[in-house]
């Protein structure tokens, strides 16, 4: 530690700490543009020049490191002097064109020119002017404004992990940009919006739609993904305007993912369920709250028997919806709930973990010497943990990836290409190569599998790695051997001493099996005395009444045929959905509008078992309703004790003492069944999820929706296979799985193994087909 | 004596006809009494009346939407709405000025970078339904196109005081 | 007591090829280092003693330099020689790599060994394709000969020396902009500290100095460090290598010992051309203020002399401007070049350069105003001393000397809106 001493004030600081990291923390300001906390320094703005006594010139504040006994003054008149001075530079070729600039209002440019700027200008010449670019649907750019702090280059190259930016040009004729018109497509990219200190770099969903003067802040969680990323939602007369985020170190530090910004355009689409409608002969008809709730609590009432009853939750609901849900499914006598909609695999259910979590704590995870990532593209599926995973990888983590697709990472890693099959002999390997045996089914597995040099390389990182980790991912939860890959992964982890953990899939799936959204688990993760059905026999043996929570038939399934079948085949269908399409008004006979994200009070649990709470920033649009209210009264009109909730604050709480105690805990018991239902004869299809078809709200969001990443379904497959397959020059093809046809265009991709075809759920043309993971047959359209 | 002098003074009418002495002398004087609505009292160039919205001499509308009226207003009197317009400029999709709530104290035109947002002299309107009392961007646009050449020479009138 | 160090060999036929040089003892210095095992620190002090100064145009003590390595710190050091001679005014380097390469390459060596590194980096200038070849030959004679690659002259020392052709970028020759240059980034200025002797190429610790001081070292080393300081006059040890331009009769490079006064060189030179009068002296290539002839005649040439009469010897570029040179218009070209030459990494450069050459074009083309005078000043205070390399305070110098000396012609410019020299 040394002292020094600020205008006239004591600080103590850590020695080698730069100036403006002592300030900044002590409150004093000093005016910045290309510093920011999180990017490396360039001390290229020249704004935070501070007089340092006994220094000649004066120094900049985020380059100079503070020493022992040094004096500084941030507003002397040799200080103020250089500041002035920078700041008549940054403005002789800024357009000043504030009254149609949309960071006019909040623009940092804005307020150091209010501190430090002259009221006229000396500049009589004319202005620099550069055309703006193109950079894609979701950040517009005004190219001219660009100050040049590099803040946006610099947060690709060490963020974002893609240089996408870039300075082009020299000294006035410096340019930011992509020097080849291109998009930027980052799954962060929304974050250099915030960075830009100027409005060269602004939201283009946001544009010239307010001023930052008219907007309130609230806080909210992110709904996209169990990261739970802290938001702050901005809001203008009861609408959503934008989102940005909240800084919360342990979680997201200061960035969020596009999903998360941009995912509220979902909330204003002409989808929007806005009044109950109920179906009759056929035809929707619009009807109140009284006689939408009456006939779903009649209905439910007329089935009877509860084991006829199934409820199907989305694992993006809040903790009380899912409370609530499951508190009046038991409450008709039935135990059928289930929130494992995109899951393929039951055989471990008993025997997987109750409270199952990421395994450490979301900012341990830069930590990591070492990891293996089985079934998972969290660039994608949780773009913040993917962040905090490149950190360590950046800094000398060995990172390896078992997966049915070829990822494109921003660090280096070691890639295992396989199908499905392969996956869990892989593994199996690398169990073997750590001299693990196992027990039941994965000790056949491991018996059988052959130590090649990758799964000794894997191995050993792990083993040899002060802290590692072993983590499933999305795919691998919605995998066809789930129950086999899980449980080989806890061995592997076991064996190496890493830590075992689960990339959770949605917001709100640790919290689900927490609230007792599940067929075997009570709320408080206690096991039920009763088990009902998993959502796969719930389907596969059709039930008379169905309750949907938030789920849409046909994208949010793991076998969307399946369950288009089961659902028509009942007598009663009552969806409590934010949107509605044509796959739900002909499966449903009541549509309950429920209010979306933003709209209603909840709780999240994320995948490092953290309750963030959060208020409903807006009223729900229209007649929609909280869900957790709709479910209270429903449970009320079918005479259920217990159930005279008046905030859903009353339904966490109640829930949080039945949690009282619970720990999160990754123990895997050990499957018996050995049999790999991935191990096919023909082409398998990687069902994975594209990051902006995850659920009902991202699906809608305009603006994501014309990503890259947003692409339309498609066979992929690579060039062998197609060849083999007849399609090696087709643009189309017809889809059969389980009997059902689809026709998609046909594109040659190199990152699909062979014997796979890669087809994503979620997307419209794929609502008809089968499971994520199953054989499917191709032939030419 | 006090109480007697204004016995005198009241039995004689006396006041009364100070008071039409008044009355007589002006009855002679020059009359400045304005005729309205047949005469009308001369306007100042910076009278603050009726609101219009100008647009350039190519017919394109001046408003860029920045929303500083809005947000300069003291009576909150003005509501903007604003998107990109197929162009890609920046415009508003809705202008509206209640009068009802409007003091006329011509801040929006003080703030207005564009000088797009003027009080013009005109004084003589009415309303026969009440929302007929919201300016909207359509009724603005047109009072400003009838009246461009007088705000024009208007704003170059005062010009020299801002 | 010319052409005593750098250009020594130039009276030869063909100097450049190994074996003239060696005919003058070239390699002999290097060959005895080798084998009798200097230590580092007895050629580090001898460097120390010779009182050499950096050449490229800071002058900085070369031994001082190279003793802030620590030599025995591990992995990768590094050997880097500035041959990115972009100054205006400024082509010494050239005829050192034309004339007499070996010497570089040996100075080089020397430098490496004193150092403890084993790769080295000649950045030459991207316009220099004549010089850039003649040192490509030079490093393969001496590869052939065994003074570069692994084991040198079985000593154990290993040591590889590349050329490296610039992009064509002024600012490159910035030391840390030059090193960003090799590493093939952007040519951009690193903020200082870390400077290159803990932080330099690839993050390590590097040496850089210039054409001049490296190609001074076998020299210095040969005859002893207080032989070379003996030449020049104090705190300006030894000869150095002036290229003198403007309106002369006879420019070039000339080799003569520091502290010889400016008179002597203007007659080596053979005199302001056609004989007309000396109006001004710029002594230290474009970005050096200033000096009028009449002050610049009672000057010697060293560090000390022409500092105190308000410039800097820099790089020992001589410019001669006779009366026939507006003064406006040598700083409008002057200004245009540092515009753009600027990197546009920092903003006081980025924007202040541009502005002004904007203000001095103004005022050459008969728009300026009453009030540009000032501001001219104002800017280039503004940009001076707050840039992260010296291209600012380089742009703004020459603003404050010519408005220092020649205020009365701008002047006549606002005026008149023409030029003063030939108005009569």
């Amino acid at each position: 530690m040394v002292t020094i001493e600020v205008n006239g004030r004591e600080l103590k600081a850590k020695a080698g700490d730069m100036l403006i990291e002592v300030t900044d923390e002590a409150g004093i300001d000093i005016p910045r543009f290309c510093y920011h906390k999180k990017l490396s320094i360039s001390a290229s703005c020249r704004q935070c020049l501070v007089e340092v006594k006994n220094a000649p010139k004066p120094l900049p504040a985020c380059a100079t490191p503070v020493m022992e006994g040094m004096k500084v003054f941030t507003r002397s008149p040799l200080a103020l002097a250089a500041q002035k001075g920078t700041m008549e530079f940054l403005l002789i070729n800024h357009p000043l064109d504030c009254p149609i600039c949309d960071q006019g209002g909040e623009c940092e440019l804005q307020d150091v020119a209010v501190a430090c700027g002259s009221d006229a200008s000396r500049f009589v010449e004319g202005k620099r002017v550069v055309p703006a670019k193109n950079i894609g649907p979701l950040i517009a750019t005004e190219m001219t404004r660009c100050i040049h702090c590099t803040r946006c280059v610099r947060f690709g190259e060490e963020i974002a992990g893609i240089r996408e930016m870039g300075a082009t040009g020299r000294g006035e004729h410096m340019v930011i940009g992509t020097y080849i018109e291109k998009s930027i497509d980052s799954e962060l990219s929304g974050n250099i919006i915030d960075l830009c200190p100027v409005g060269a770099l602004t939201s283009k969903p946001f544009r010239f739609s307010a001023r930052a003067w008219e907007l309130t802040q609230v806080e909210g969680v992110a709904p996209h993904d169990s990261v739970g990323s802290n938001l702050h939602l901005h809001l203008r007369s009861n609408k959503v305007m934008r989102v940005a985020p909240k800084d919360n170190e342990s979680i997201n530090e200061c960035w969020i993912s596009d999903r998360d910004r941009f995912s509220y355009q979902g909330l204003y689409s002409d989808d929007r369920l806005t009044v109950p409608k109920i179906k009759q002969s056929g035809e929707w008809q619009d009807v109140t709250w009284e006689v939408a709730l009456d006939m779903a609590a009649a209905g439910l009432q007329e089935i009877g028997e509860g084991e006829q009853i199934a409820t199907l939750v989305s694992p993006s609901s809040t903790l009380e919806e899912l409370y609530l849900a499951q508190k009046v499914t038991r409450g008709l006598g039935s135990n059928n709930i289930d929130y494992r909609l995109r899951q393929g695999d039951f055989r471990l259910d008993g025997a997987e973990p109750a409270f199952s979590w990421l395994g450490l704590k979301i900012s341990e995870i830069e930590n990591l010497n070492a990891a293996l990532l089985v079934g998972s593209n969290t660039r994608k599926e949780q773009p913040i943990l993917a962040h905090n995973l490149r950190k360590a990888a950046v800094s000398g983590a060995k990172v390896h990836f078992i997966n049915p697709l070829q990822l494109e990472l921003n660090y280096t890693a070691g890639q295992q290409l396989t199908t499905p099959a392969g996956m869990v002999q892989s593994l199996a390997a690398v169990a073997k190569a750590l001299g693990a045996t196992g027990e039941g089914a994965a000790a056949k597995v491991i018996d059988k599998a052959v130590a090649d040099d990758d799964a000794k390389a894997i191995a050993s990182a792990l083993k040899d790695a002060d802290k590692a980790a072993v983590m499933l991912g999305n795919i691998a939860a919605a995998h066809p051997d789930y129950s086999i890959l899980c449980v080989l992964a806890s061995v592997v982890a076991n064996a190496s001493g890493a830590t075992f953990g689960f990339l959770a899939e949605a917001a709100n799936s640790v919290g689900a099996r927490l609230a007792g959204a599940m067929p075997h688990l009570l709320p408080g993760a206690k096991v039920a005395a009763e088990k009902g059905l998993d959502v796969m026999k719930l389907q596969k043996l059709p039930r008379k009444g169905y309750l949907l929570l938030g789920a849409e038939p046909g994208y949010d399934f793991w076998d969307a045929g399946l369950t288009r079948n089961a659902l028509e085949s009942a007598d009663l269908v009552v969806a409590l959905n934010t949107h509605t399409s044509p796959a739900l008004e002909a499966a449903a006979d009541i549509m309950l509008p429920i209010a979306a994200f933003a709209e209603t009070s909840g709780t999240y649990v994320n995948t490092a078992g953290e309750w963030q709470s959060f208020r409903g920033a807006v009223k729900p649009l229209g007649e929609a309703r909280p869900a957790w209210k709709v479910l209270r009264v429903l449970g009320n009109l079918l005479d259920q004790e217990d159930c005279e909730y008046t905030s859903s604050e009353q339904v966490r709480d109640e829930l949080a003492s039945l949690c009282e105690g619970v720990m999160p805990d990754n123990s895997v018991g050990k499957t018996e069944s050995a049999d790999l239902q991935s191990a096919v004869d023909g082409l398998i299809r990687i069902g994975d999820v594209p990051p902006y078809a995850l659920d009902s709200l991202v699906r809608r969001a305009s603006a994501l929706q014309q990503t890259k990443d947003a692409a339309p379904a498609a066979i992929c497959i690579n060039a062998e296979e197609a060849k083999k397959a007849g399609l090696a020059d087709c643009d189309s093809a017809v889809v059969t799985q389980d009997g059902r046809e689809a026709t998609l265009p046909v594109s040659i991709d190199a990152n699909i193994p062979d014997g796979c075809v890669r087809i994503s759920a979620g997307l419209a043309g794929t609502e008809t087909l089968g499971a994520q993971f199953g054989e499917v047959t191709l032939e030419k359209a | 004596m006090n109480a007697l002098t204004n016995y005198f003074k009241s039995l004689f009418l006396l006041e009364l006809f100070r008071g039409l002495g008044v009355t007589g002398r002006y009855l002679f004087k020059r009359k400045f009494t304005v005729m309205y609505p047949e005469e009308k009292a001369p306007v100042s160039p910076r009278f603050r009346g009726l609101h219009a919205q100008r647009r350039y001499p190519n017919g394109e509308e001046r408003c860029i939407a920045c929303k500083l009226c809005e947000a300069t207003c003291p009576a909150l009197a003005i509501t903007i709405e604003a998107e990109p317009r197929d162009d890609g400029s920046r415009r508003t999709t809705r202008y509206d000025i209640d009068l009802f709530k409007c003091i006329f104290c011509g801040y929006c035109q003080e703030s207005c970078p564009v000088d797009a947002i003027v009080e013009t002299r005109l004084y003589e309107y009415h309303f026969e339904n009440r929302e007929d009392s919201l300016m909207t961007k359509a009724k603005l646009l047109a009072m400003g196109d009838k009246y461009e050449s007088q705000i024009a020479a208007d704003l170059e009138a005062q010009a020299k005081h801002r | 007591m010319v052409n005593e160090v750098c250009l020594r060999t130039l009276d030869l036929d063909r100097p450049w090829l190994l074996e003239q040089y060696q005919s003058r003892g070239g390699y002999e210095m290097l060959t005895r280092i080798l084998k009798e095992k200097t230590p580092p620190e007895e050629i580090i002090e001898e460097v120390k003693k010779s009182g050499l100064r950096g050449r490229g145009g800071a002058g900085f003590p070369t031994g001082l330099k190279w003793s802030f390595i620590s030599r025995n710190a591990p992995g990768q050091k590094y050997v880097v020689c500035n041959s990115d001679e972009g100054e205006p005014g400024t082509f010494k380097d050239r005829d050192i790599l034309r004339y007499n390469p070996h010497q570089l390459v040996e100075g080089m060596i020397i430098a490496a060994y004193a150092i403890g590194a084993t790769q080295g980096y000649n950045y030459i200038r991207g316009e220099f394709w004549e010089p850039y070849e003649r040192f490509e030959a030079a490093l393969k004679e001496a590869r052939e000969a065994g003074f570069l690659g692994e084991n040198l002259l079985d000593s154990g020392f290993d040591f590889e020396l590349h050329a490296h052709l610039g992009g064509g970028a002024y600012v490159c020759g910035e030391e840390t902009a030059l090193l960003e240059s090799i590493e093939g980034k952007k040519g951009q200025p690193r903020f200082k500290p870390p400077f290159p002797a803990h932080f330099g190429l690839y993050g390590r610790p590097t040496i850089i100095n210039n054409t001049e001081s490296l190609a001074s070292i076998p020299m210095i080393l040969k005859e002893g460090g207080p032989w070379f300081a003996d030449i020049g006059v104090k705190n300006s040890g030894g000869s150095k290598l002036f290229s003198i331009s403007g309106n002369l009769n006879n420019p070039g490079v000339f080799e003569i010992p520091m502290g010889t006064p400016f008179s002597e060189l203007l007659e080596m030179a053979g005199g302001v051309k056609g004989g007309r009068k000396l109006k001004a002296v710029i002594p230290g290539g474009s970005s050096a203020p200033v000096i009028p002839g009449e002050q610049m005649m009672d000057l010697t040439m060293d560090y000390d002399a022409i500092a105190e009469a308000g410039s800097m010897l820099g790089s020992g570029a001589v410019i001669v401007l006779d009366d026939t040179n507006c003064m406006v218009k040598v700083l409008e070209r002057m200004s245009y070049f540092y515009h753009e030459e600027s990197c546009g990494q920092c903003t006081p450069c980025r924007e202040g350069t541009g502005w002004l050459y904007r203000v001095i074009s103004r005022i050459e083309n008969g728009q300026g105003r009453q009030e540009d005078l000032d501001l001219l000043n104002d800017v280039a205070a503004r940009i001076s001393g707050r840039t992260i390399c010296a291209l600012g305070d380089a742009a703004a110098g020459p603003v404050a000397g010519m408005l220092k000396h020649f205020r009365d012609e701008f002047q006549y410019h606002i005026d008149h809106k023409k030029c003063l020299v030939g108005a009569g």
